[in-house]
């Protein structure tokens, strides 16, 4: 046998991916959704003689807590993960914060959010812990756990009752007229939550963790501290869903179907955002404009004079089409 | 004798029953590149990667100058001086490389120092991994490792999915570390990458280290030897022996007629006709549309134009389904895509038997079994892993693969590169089973990225380059010959 002949020509490089195709591939998804928010909301603003502060109010702190059970599915979801429990565990804090707000000055009131807060963190995380050491998949655990918090909620308050003070309402989702403050605050967690985590070493980590377990193991990663944390994460953002709730209707429901449908409606946000369920890819941006769109459709149907009721029916719908139509305009790419 | 930079003394490991390392001494001066060999499942694997602290070894000690280690982590091992390259990727496809490097705490400016010095500094570091085709993602792999300045560099089959050219600058590593006085350990089952470039080889079999020789002296029959074991010494070249008792048939009518096979809309078509009892060897370099080629012929993905003839009919597959019902079956180059890998090989077999029958009625398990056990015993799949495919090694898994369309039944089989990361024992095997599938009447095309591998099995060899068949030779041409023609480039002396 002779040596392996030499080769004359060399393999050529990859042709490099150009800037606007770069961008195109990486927030392509979240434009278009942006997009159709945008159609969405114009849409919605003819259809009301006077679109004005008073109905951006309404809509914007209806749909923060969706917005931030979105986010908090989000991270979960991107690090490989997914977390039936984010909807309980939203009616939990929305059950500790009415029982202890109840009848209490600002101060107090916010000292009792930063503690919902934290038992959020820290519950999620033992979810996500329990999950990473006991190797049974997320979906069980947190399905398991779904039911936990739901429980726990109605020992916490056995009927629709407690309060809050109402200078944190106004602090929290603003006046009728008010839009800002709930827009104020998502914008706020975005820029000063997502975006340093996105840049961090953990924010990676996650995305690394969510892509190829494996692999990320082999670069050394600490990949059952990396899901964990992506859970604790999750429950921050579970967390201020329950005190956003508690803002906006000043009182606490321990009902269990109020958690799961939310649960489920931040999968939805969460496909309908661009990011892979399998884990790995996505922003946070896409869900949150995900969660405004699935909430303009009732509304929308309102003004068409149609049964409201079928809107649940046109959220089907309109996920099964974003999402298939997304998924024709990426063939080209892959058939690369 | 100077003190080995790396020494592991009765090294052992077990997963449950099946046991991958009884006790192996391994032995590594400082300065040399030592290569690591061994059948598939003999434990090469397995031992890199307790080396690299991804495994841990039940018992044993390794060494590092001398001195035991403990190797808990990646991390632990990177420390002490061993960095591996492994033999998937270990770069997250959904992070750009910078991110990647970042990740292991590597600056990306040191990656691109190593890049330009194996003068691959044209790769964009910025892109997306999924976007880098995989030879450049082994370098890069191997960019990164570098720059830890490792003792001793484990290269885990690296050059098994590289072009010539980018091999040639992987050796060229290797050189530069040994006259560092540092070491590499290099896995590979190209033996002639092994006895041009080695100075040491430690063969392994069944957990074992059986035999540490200079490559260079024994020759490749010698490290085939210890490789296989005195029972199978002096393995025949079967298959050239076949090939040479064939009676050629010209009159037949051809089996597979391709004409003018869009693979791309702008090629210029590939055109070839297959017999029965023909082996047609398909030779050509990285990225040649060879792996579109071969999806289109099996259904899978429809062509930009021309047409395909089975039996003097038309194909026109919508469906592997439709390839598969008209005889042409694909043996894909990625093992787990075409196998079910958490099920048990007896399902592996019989789910493309279900095609045949196609009748609302239980399946004949009787049957069933009996058509599974025929394809196992004649292909010799080691059936200890029976339970999960996944669990089988990259040998046993080929011949699955290989074993659940005999079972169902073919007349035109597609091999891609059936034998990429696969033992020298089990590659001849292959080789006979090719040429006795043949003998039986089957019209087969087989891809090879190793080109010696055209002259043992195939009938003819058909060159592609650039979605065209550029040149048809004899299985007598040398690897210079279809290298050239490979290039694009006229071959002059046939």
């Amino acid at each position: 046998m002779t040596a392996t002949p030499r080769a004359e020509v060399a393999t050529p490089l990859p042709r490099p991916t150009g800037r606007l195709e770069r961008f195109a591939r990486r927030q392509g998804w979240v434009v278009g959704v942006a997009v159709l928010l945008g159609v969405l909301i114009l849409w919605r603003s003819s259809q009301i003689p006077a679109f004005g502060a008073f109905e951006v109010r309404g809509i914007v702190a209806g749909t923060m807590t969706l917005a931030l059970l979105a986010m908090a599915q989000t991270v979960i979801v991107i690090s490989g993960g997914i977390d039936l429990s984010v909807g309980a565990m939203m009616v939990l804090t929305n059950c500790i914060a009415a029982r202890l707000m109840l009848e209490q000055d600002l101060g107090p009131v916010v000292l009792v959010a930063l503690l919902v807060v934290v038992v959020a963190m820290v519950l999620s995380g033992i979810i996500g812990a329990v999950a990473v050491v006991s190797g049974v998949p997320d979906i069980v655990v947190t399905l398991a756990a779904s039911f936990i918090l739901a429980g726990l909620a109605l020992i916490v308050l056995d009927g629709p009752g407690g309060g809050t003070n109402l200078r944190f309402q106004e602090l929290l989702v603003g006046g009728f007229d008010q839009p800002l403050p709930a827009a104020l605050w998502l914008a706020g967690i975005f820029l000063l939550v997502w975006v340093p985590f996105k840049r961090s070493r953990l924010g990676i980590a996650t995305y690394a963790v969510g892509s190829d377990r494996a692999a990320a193991f082999l670069s050394g990663l600490n990949v059952g501290r990396t899901r964990i944390a992506a859970y604790v994460m999750g429950g921050l953002f579970s967390g201020l869903a329950g005190l956003v709730t508690t803002a906006f209707t000043g009182s606490g429901e321990p009902r269990a179907s109020i958690g799961a449908t939310a649960t489920l409606t931040s999968v939805a946000a969460v496909v309908l955002g661009g990011v892979n369920l399998m884990g790995g890819s996505g922003t946070l941006l896409g869900p949150v404009l995900a969660a405004f769109c699935l909430a303009l459709i009732a509304p929308l149907m309102l003004g068409l004079g149609w049964d409201p009721n079928y809107a649940e029916v046109a959220r089907g719908v309109i996920i099964i089409v974003v999402v298939m139509v997304g998924g024709l305009l990426q063939i080209p790419r892959r058939a690369r | 004798m100077p003190q080995p930079l790396l020494q592991t003394t009765a090294v052992a490991k077990a997963f449950g029953p099946v046991v991958a390392l009884r006790a192996v001494d391994l032995s590594v001066a400082p300065g040399e590149v030592h290569a690591l060999l061994g059948a598939n499942g003999a434990g090469k694997s397995t031992l890199v990667k307790i080396l690299t602290g991804v495994l841990r070894n039940d018992s044993g000690t390794v060494a590092v100058n001398g001195e035991p280690v403990l190797l808990r982590s990646p991390t632990e091992a990177r420390a002490r001086g061993l960095a591996p390259v492994y033999q998937d990727p270990a770069l997250i496809r959904d992070l750009t490389v910078a991110q990647n490097l970042r990740l292991t705490g590597v600056d990306p400016a040191d990656v691109r120092r190593e890049l330009a010095a194996m003068d691959l500094d044209g790769l964009d570091l910025d892109e997306q991994v999924r976007d880098i085709p995989l030879p450049f993602l082994r370098m890069l792999d191997l960019a990164r490792a570098l720059v830890f300045d490792p003792q001793l560099l484990m290269l885990d089959e690296i050059t098994a999915a590289l072009p010539p050219d980018l091999s040639e600058r992987v050796f060229a590593v290797m050189g530069r570390w040994k006259q560092r006085d540092r070491s590499v350990l290099f896995i590979s089952h190209r033996l002639a990458e092994v006895r041009e470039h080695c100075d040491m080889c430690t063969v392994l079999r069944d957990g074992r280290n059986v035999a540490s020789f200079h490559p260079g002296e024994g020759g490749e029959s010698q490290i085939v030897a210890a490789m296989l074991g005195e029972a199978s010494a002096g393995v025949r070249d079967v298959a050239r022996e076949r090939r040479a008792a064939r009676e050629r048939d010209d009159e037949e009518a051809p089996r597979l007629v391709v004409r003018d096979l869009l693979i791309n809309r702008q090629d210029a078509g590939v055109s070839f006709e297959v017999r029965a009892g023909e082996v047609l060897g398909l030779a050509a370099l990285e990225g040649q549309g060879q792996d579109r080629l071969f999806e289109i012929l099996s259904g899978n993905v429809r062509a930009a134009g021309g047409e395909l003839l089975v039996d003097g009919r038309p194909l026109k597959a919508r469906h592997p389904y439709d390839a598969i019902r008209r005889g042409v079956v694909l043996v894909p180059s990625n093992r787990l895509m075409a196998l079910l890998p958490q099920r048990p090989i007896r399902e592996n077999i019989a789910i493309p038997l279900f095609n045949r029958i196609r009748r609302w009625v239980p399946i004949n398990t009787g049957r069933e079994r009996r058509q599974v056990s025929e394809a196992v015993t004649r292909l010799s799949i080691d059936t200890r892993a029976a339970a999960q495919a996944r669990r089988l090694s990259g040998g046993n898994q080929q011949k699955l693969t290989i074993g659940r369309w005999l079972a169902a039944g073919f007349r035109t089989l597609l091999l891609f590169d059936p034998t990429r990361g696969i033992d020298v024992g089990t590659k001849h095997q292959i080789y006979d089973l090719v040429r006795e599938l043949a003998d039986a009447g089957a019209a087969i095309v087989m891809f090879t990225s190793e080109l010696r591998e055209i002259g043992l099995v195939c009938d003819r060899a058909a060159v592609l380059h650039n979605g065209a068949i550029v040149a048809e030779l004899p299985p007598t041409a040398s690897e210079t010959d279809l290298l050239t023609a490979a290039h694009g480039l006229e071959v002059t002396a046939v």
